[in-house]
């Protein structure tokens, strides 16, 4: 009876807290505590609660002290990083993750094999109206701009791992963080699960915590930017756009980016096919279950998973300090590149271009354009840009799309 | 692409290196994805010559239908379709048809709200954005 209790007593969370002993109890803590502070962040702050809590709490579960081979472990995320587990040290071992993998292990392959983030991507499709792009096509244009953030991170990573010993980034990391700067969170973890698994929590939070910082990142560069005249530009109404045209976008996009840029088509395509789902008007169904359902079924596993991936080896590191510095300047470059491009469009089209929609070019829909609504709205209260800059903001979706592309073909397999 | 061993692993990169890989990739990286945006700018403003014409023969009516509920445009607008509007809008108000209904006459009346009401109905818009 005593050895019984005294067996279970072993078994613990609290005793296996401290099996590898002190250092790694006191990281392990401090795991939960991060997750504690980010699921604060998202019930009473509400940044991006939709994400940012399954993620707080899939870190919270996989930082649990578990003793080492219990089967009540839900994540092995040595699995999926350390080449030792795998076969022939490079191709995951999918048959040992489904045989004796736990719940966050047969999730996390959905996000490891990239199925996920497509699947946000014609969630997303559906929800997204390419309307006010197609009737001002030059406006598709900020939405490249506004990758500039991304290379231009890209350079400063690896700048500082030349700089800082500590840090060991290579081509493929710096790839990674820059895609920080697409303000697209599907898009980062689809780049980041190729090219860097082993940063991908970190990388995730930057990308989502930046994403709901938006209103209070961009408006300072907007101001700093552009001149009060420009910021108080009416736009001309934009042209009815016929149903015909927004049936015939989708599946020109599509073919486009394939031909140029085939990397892209996994994340484009899905986006395209959600459109198209809703453009057409026959498959009224899909659309709303690919916008609903499906998205927050995706939204959950992948959260969660991605979430659990944050244990203490991989989190606490100088790593994630500089990855958090840096996410924080790619969206600024990002922002500042909309905007050169939004007032060099004001300055050839003589004064028809409100360079305040360059910067919804960043691809947080609609967080951005609203952003650029409400700042020039500040100006001229009869201004309404909200449309405007709806054309920019989907674009830069596409942009940040076409950018993953590009780093994929460029680095993966390397 | 030729890559240094360094700039994989990137266990000692050194400062050039980061640099030239930096600036290549910016080229490169930019160059496609303003070409990739840059082709479907062209595919969307060929839309517009094939499927704008068309439209434009509403276009004509549809500044008129926006700004007829605003009863502020000066009073050389077609009037025909300023009426056509106002017994629609007056049917769907007292739910009948508009056959029912004849227009004697209008008067334009100003925007005579309290600027602390236009400022709320403002707030009120922007807010819900």
């Amino acid at each position: 009876m005593l050895e019984s209790f005294a067996s279970f007593l072993s078994n613990t969370g609290a005793a296996a807290l401290f099996q590898d002993g002190g250092l790694d109890a006191v990281k392990t803590l401090i795991m939960l505590a991060v997750a504690c502070v980010l699921l604060y962040l998202a019930i009473v702050k509400k940044y991006e609660p939709l994400l940012l809590l399954p993620i707080a709490f899939g870190m919270m579960l996989t930082n649990l002290p578990v003793l080492r081979d219990s089967s009540a472990i839900m994540m092995h995320t040595e699995w999926f990083t350390d080449t030792s587990y795998m076969i022939d040290g490079h191709s995951l071992d999918v048959g040992m993750i489904v045989r004796e993998g736990g719940l966050l292990d047969l999730l996390y392959l959905g996000v490891k094999l990239g199925i996920y983030p497509p699947l946000i991507f014609i969630g997303i499709g559906c929800m997204t109206d390419f309307g006010p792009l197609i009737a001002n096509p030059k406006s598709i244009l900020l939405g490249a701009a506004a990758q500039f953030g991304v290379f231009f991170t890209f350079i400063g990573a690896l700048v500082i791992s030349a700089l800082v010993p500590s840090i060991a980034w290579g081509v493929k990391e710096a790839a990674s963080i820059g895609i920080i700067g697409g303000a697209d969170g599907p898009t980062a973890i689809y780049v980041t699960k190729s090219l860097a698994p082993q940063l991908l929590p970190a990388i995730a939070v930057a990308a989502y915590s930046y994403m709901a910082l938006i209103p209070i990142i961009q408006p300072p560069f907007m101001k700093l930017l552009t001149t009060k005249k420009a910021r108080c530009v009416v736009m001309d109404q934009l042209r009815p756009v016929s149903k015909t045209e927004k049936i015939i976008f989708p599946i020109v996009v599509t073919l486009v980016v394939a031909f140029i840029i085939p990397d892209a088509v996994s994340l484009v395509g899905c986006l395209m096919l959600g459109n198209l789902f809703k453009e057409s008007g026959v498959c009224d169904r899909l659309a709303r279950t690919a916008q609903n359902e499906l998205m927050n079924i995706v939204t959950i596993f992948l959260g969660v998973t991605v979430g659990a991936t944050a244990t203490a080896s991989s989190f606490l590191t100088p790593s994630t300090l500089g990855i958090v510095l840096l996410g924080l300047v790619a969206f600024i470059f990002s922002t500042c590149g909309g905007l050169v491009l939004g007032d060099i469009m004001y300055v050839l089209t003589k004064g028809k271009v409100n360079p305040l929609i360059g910067s919804a070019g960043v691809s947080a829909v609609p967080m951005a354009a609203r952003v650029s609504q409400t700042v020039g709205q500040k100006e001229n209260p009869s201004n309404f840009l909200l449309m405007h800059a709806m054309g920019p903001n989907v674009a830069g979706v596409i942009g940040s799309a076409v950018a993953a592309g590009v780093f994929l073909s460029m680095f993966n397999g390397l | 692409m030729n890559i240094d061993p360094e700039l994989i692993s990137g266990e000692g990169v050194t400062l050039s290196q980061a640099m030239s890989m930096g600036g290549e990739t910016i080229v490169i990286g930019l160059s496609i994805v303003f070409g990739v945006l840059l082709i479907l700018m062209c595919v969307l403003y060929v839309f517009g010559l094939i499927f704008n014409k068309k439209p434009k023969k509403t276009e004509v009516s549809v500044p008129a239908e926006a700004a007829a509920p605003v009863v502020e445009e000066p009073a050389e607008e077609d009037e025909e379709e300023l009426i056509a509007i106002l017994t629609a809008a007056v049917a769907a108000s007292l739910n009948t048809s508009t056959y029912n209904l004849k227009i004697k006459s209008y008067r334009r009346i100003s925007d005579n709200r309290p600027a602390w009401n236009r400022a709320g109905l403002r707030e009120t818009i922007g807010n819900r954005l």
